[in-house]
């Protein structure tokens, strides 16, 4: 029998039946989990900046040396969306990785989660904003293909350039509304543990 | 910090917390393999904040504030996918009177509030009230009245079923 909750600490730091893998394998399995998230981060961030290094003087090039100033102008604003694309998505890394649990005490670490996820939310509310260069240059591209070559052409950017749109504009959505309930929910427990 | 000297320190503090935090996973996550998920998780993050740690405080609350940061975002992060089995009785062949005490005490644990929870595991492990202010933020003087509040209510849940 347990007379008095003094006896709890006792009971709860009992043995555990012992059935968890070994400490060795823990050790490893920590290591490895570690080596793929730095591994994975590394790619994300090599994977944006190969796409900015070969794509941007790409479409600076083109922008300098277009056909038309209209072509000229549409490759101009999509080298701006391209650029505004990717600090876009290193800002977003960066927040998430500064949003991690740390060795702070919880109720200063919820506060600093639930910042970063409001930096985040804010950041895919003004996506349709800085993404907009972008799909803009592209349907100017598709304007000048409809006057100088062919319909068909035009209708192709067109369409690839509004599906691009729209499927974008659901993910984000879609990640907006989880991080906010995230956040929600970050925000109870805040007051929960105050 | 070397590399070395980093995983020893590492493997040492694996080695003296490990069943504290195997305890602290046990009423995060229900299943077994989500209880192996978090204490990897706190163990990964424990593992990129060890070179930055300054003993500015001990290593036990510093490591405690590590543990229950990430699960308290782990539980949030994975609140769908909280499944319905038993906590425990999955690793319990035979189990003796000192496990079923245990067990209803983690029962009674994981249904409490997330800032309960919090406070009460840390007074289990041990810990006072400043040093749960200190992993927390919570005032001492709040914990020591909330504790109170929860000692009472957990009375019987150390009690055999």
């Amino acid at each position: 029998m347990i007379d008095d909750t003094s006896a709890l600490p006792a009971v709860w730091t009992s043995n555990e039946s012992a059935s968890e893998s070994s400490q060795a394998s823990a050790i490893a399995g920590v290591l490895e989990r570690d080596r793929a998230a730095r591994d994975r981060e590394r790619r994300v961030r090599y994977g944006s900046l190969f796409a900015l290094v070969c794509l941007l003087p790409l479409l600076l090039w083109a922008a300098a040396h277009g056909v038309t100033p209209l072509v000229r102008g549409a490759y101009a604003l999509m080298a701006a969306g391209a650029a505004a694309m990717v600090a876009a998505e290193w800002m977003y890394l960066d927040w998430s990785t500064q949003g991690l649990p740390g060795p702070v005490d919880a109720r200063s670490q919820l506060q600093t989660t639930a910042f970063m996820l409001t930096r985040q939310i804010r950041l895919l509310q003004t996506a349709p904003f800085w993404t907009s260069p972008l799909f803009a240059g592209a349907i100017l591209i598709g304007v000048w293909m409809y006057g100088a070559r062919t319909h068909a052409g035009a209708i192709l950017v067109w369409t690839l350039t509004a599906a691009g749109w729209i499927g974008g504009a659901l993910r984000t959505t879609r990640t907006r509304s989880r991080l906010s309930e995230t956040k929600l929910e970050m925000e109870r427990l805040l007051r929960d543990l105050s | 910090m070397r590399s070395q000297d980093h995983k020893a320190q590492f493997t040492e503090l694996m080695e003296a917390y490990a069943g504290p935090i195997r305890r602290l996973c046990a009423v995060y996550a229900d299943s077994r393999a989500d209880r192996e998920d978090l204490f990897q998780d706190i163990f990964l993050a424990v593992w990129r904040s060890l070179p930055h740690f300054r003993h500015d405080a001990t290593v036990r609350t510093w490591l405690y504030r590590v543990a229950h940061n990430v699960a308290l975002t782990w539980r949030v992060r994975h609140r769908r996918r909280q499944s319905r089995e038993s906590p425990l009785l999955d690793d319990m062949a035979a189990p003796s009177e000192m496990d079923l005490r245990r067990l209803a005490l983690t029962r009674a644990i994981a249904a409490m509030s997330p800032g309960d929870r919090a406070l009460t595991l840390l007074w289990l492990e041990g810990l006072s009230a400043v040093e749960i202010e200190d992993v927390t933020g919570v005032k001492a003087a709040t914990v020591a009245v909330r504790l109170s509040r929860i000692r009472k209510h957990l009375q019987p849940a150390g009690e055999p079923s």
